[in-house]
């Protein structure tokens, strides 16, 4: 009994320790940025200084640190679920179904939040699909969904090929890119409310779920027997993470790594597989893709997308932990 | 166990070291892969414009064996009488230098383009080639043509024609000196010189005429918006920064020394506060999209209502078009009103489009 005890404080004080960090990083990025503001213009009321404050470098800290949170605990979710170390929104195709989504909303729409409403369509669209499909087999096999959702992958990304082929290379085609690159600027307070509801909704959902989903960790059979019905809740829980990262990427484009890295980074530090290391994936998660945004803002005089920076700080560390902590998973 | 971990570690920071190099060079290759072919071209053209450019008048004596803008060595046997033109500045170009009749085929979407529907609307019949991303080599050959003129962007299938027997020049017209070099180049290639001449002229004049108007004027911040979106903007090195400067305006985002469009930010915007705000001229976005955005409230441009888009009734004139000087001569009369009156700049881009295309641009609208 002793070791779990130990095992669940070091949980504790991991996520208190990542709380902390992702905090003082947040804290930094309020005040990181192209626009000067200063403490003291912020408190003598300046309503130049208030407006960029509240408005952009506030939503755009927030979406950093929640988005991170939300493609961290969905990226637990999804290992947990698959029983997949590599599992990430991926596997069902969230990410090419917004990318198709976001390149239809450049080409066809217009207006504000043309973009993010129709990449969130996408990758609705694509895990709608991924489910039904797999639901045609009434195995319940979750390897019938990975299936699906290569299918969908697939479609998607002939959908993105043909829209790019038909898209003006100088401003469509550029958007698109620039948009599969992925980037928290832009954001700003009129933009994010509804992502940023849903998302919160979406990631308490999946913590109320966490004792559920434990079981589904466990070989099918045996989940069974303790009464859980794998089908729907598999379906539950794999919604609420999909519509977790559909609501961070129609608002960010894709980030990559974040989902796959901040799981194995949790698991590697907790060696346990409970609420508590989702938790510490979230806190991981918003870490990285606010540290990310954070040089992806001020290391040029120009914005970079912030997947390059995800991707710098995530590979390496990938195979740090393939090498090293194979015995933790 | 401890030389796993060392060697995992070893691994680690190898890899993040050569993302590191590969993140780099993928930002800085999107943006000045471009202007690095440009840059290595003008030294090879160089030569053959000068003579061209002095010879205006002589006429092409055939055969002739001219270095393109890839630095392709192109031997024209005999006065081309039938073209094709895979670029839509070069077709531009070759209406402007009265070859419109010559044209036997032209680049895909060109009736999205309003010059030539305005001037040659006949060119819209011919067989499309393609585009830069999709060219049709076999289409093109099956027109037999004597020229082919085809962007850099299409160099190899410039290669794979001259290889079916058909001659092909590459030009490379990015900027105003590049697009002085391919109407010479174009000129002497179909023995035109003198009409060459008399378009790089207008553009010289009305530069001269804009640096005397404006001397001393004061220069306002002008924020270039760009085609795909608000935030995207021309830095100092490209092409429309020159526009805003002979225009006699600031480019707001100089600091910014990307060579082709840069992403800025609100905050950066808003930081560098400028007192007008142009959109490019294909803008996928409105006038009254940026004067209601919220996250420019308290610009100066937006506040004092300074926030215009540059016509692209013709062409788009913050490209390198033929006609890209009327770009300058636009943004002139709305940055300096009382020293370039509208009277007197639409008199200039009425003359330039009568002279080289054949109608009068203030009808258009």
């Amino acid at each position: 009994m002793g070791l779990p005890t130990v095992k669940s404080d070091k949980t504790g004080l991991f996520c208190a320790a990542g709380a902390a960090l992702l905090a003082a990083l947040a804290a930094f990025s309020l005040f990181t940025g192209k626009y000067p503001l200063t403490l003291e213009g912020l408190l003598s009321g300046d309503a130049m200084q208030l407006r960029v404050f509240w408005t952009l470098r506030v939503s755009r800290t927030l979406v950093g640190a929640a988005g991170g949170f939300a493609l961290g605990a969905a990226g637990f979710v999804y290992q947990t679920v698959f029983r997949n170390p590599l599992a990430s929104p991926d596997v069902i195709g969230v990410s090419s179904g917004a990318s198709a989504g976001a390149a239809a909303g450049i080409l066809f729409l217009s207006g504000a939040g043309a973009v993010t409403a129709a990449s969130f369509a996408g990758a609705l669209a694509a895990v709608a699909l991924a489910l039904g499909l797999s639901a045609l087999d009434r195995s319940g096999r979750h390897s019938t969904i990975v299936l699906a959702g290569i299918a969908v992958h697939a479609l998607a990304q002939t959908a993105l090929m043909c829209l790019k082929l038909t898209a003006d290379p100088e401003r469509e085609l550029a958007s698109i890119e620039y948009w599969i690159m992925g980037s928290l600027n832009g954001i700003s307070g009129y933009s994010i409310g509804g992502n940023l509801a849903l998302c919160t909704a979406c990631v308490v959902v999946l913590f109320l779920l966490h004792r559920q989903l434990l079981l589904l960790s466990a070989e099918e059979g045996e989940a069974r027997m303790l009464g859980v019905s794998v089908g729907r809740l598999r379906l539950a829980v794999l919604l609420a993470a999909t519509l977790a990262v559909s609501c961070v990427v129609s608002l960010s484009g894709l980030i990559s790594f974040v989902g796959l890295l901040a799981p194995h980074g949790a698991r590697l530090l907790t060696r346990r597989n409970g609420p508590g290391t989702m938790l510490l994936g979230g806190l991981l998660g918003g870490i990285l893709l606010t540290g990310a945004d954070i040089l992806a803002r001020s290391v040029a005089a120009t914005e970079l997308p912030v997947s390059i920076f995800t991707s710098l700080l995530g590979a390496p560390f990938l195979i740090f932990l393939v090498i090293k902590g194979r015995k933790a998973v | 166990m401890r030389m796993k971990e060392t060697l995992s570690l070893l691994l680690a920071a190898g890899m993040s070291l050569s993302l590191a190099a590969c993140g780099t060079a993928q930002v800085e290759s999107s943006s000045a892969s471009e202007p690095a072919a440009s840059e290595a071209e003008p030294a090879q053209t160089a030569e053959q414009a000068a003579p061209a450019a002095e010879g205006a008048g002589e006429g092409t004596v055939y055969p002739v064996t001219l270095t393109d803008q890839a630095g392709r060595e192109v031997t024209i046997e005999s006065e081309p009488e039938t073209l094709v033109s895979g670029y839509y500045i070069s077709t531009s170009l070759l209406i402007a230098l009265d070859l419109d009749e010559k044209l036997v085929g032209i680049e895909a979407k060109a009736d999205t383009r309003p010059i030539c529907q305005l001037s040659a609307p006949a060119l819209l019949e011919l067989p499309s080639v393609g585009t830069a991303k999709e060219f049709d080599l076999e289409g093109c050959a099956a027109l037999e043509p004597d020229l082919v003129i085809l962007p850099l962007k299409l160099q190899d299938a410039a290669d794979s024609l001259e290889e079916l027997g058909i001659t092909a020049l590459v030009v490379n017209p990015e900027d105003q000196e590049l697009l002085n070099e391919a109407a010479t180049l174009i000129g002497t290639a179909t023995n035109t010189q003198a009409r060459a001449g008399e378009l790089l002229a207008f553009a010289q004049t009305q530069q001269a005429r804009l640096g005397e108007v404006l001397a001393g004027v004061e220069t306002p911040s002008v924020y270039l918006a760009g085609n795909s979106d608000f935030l995207s903007t021309a830095g100092d090195a490209m092409y429309q920064s020159d526009m805003i400067r002979m225009a006699g305006g600031v480019n707001a985002a100089a600091e910014i020394t990307d060579t082709y469009w840069a992403e800025a930010s609100y905050e950066q915007v808003l930081a560098w506060d400028p007192e007008y705000i142009i959109l490019a001229s294909d803008a996928s976005y409105t006038v009254d999209d940026v004067l209601g955005d919220p996250n420019l409230a308290g610009c100066a441009a937006v506040e004092s209502g300074n926030v215009y888009q540059i016509p692209g009734n013709a062409e788009a004139w913050d490209s390198p078009v033929p006609g890209g000087i009327l770009g300058a001569v636009w943004l002139s009369g709305v940055l300096h009103p009382e020293e370039c009156p509208e009277a007197d700049t639409m008199a200039v881009i009425d003359e330039f489009y009568q002279t080289f295309y054949g109608f009068t641009y203030s009808e258009i609208g």
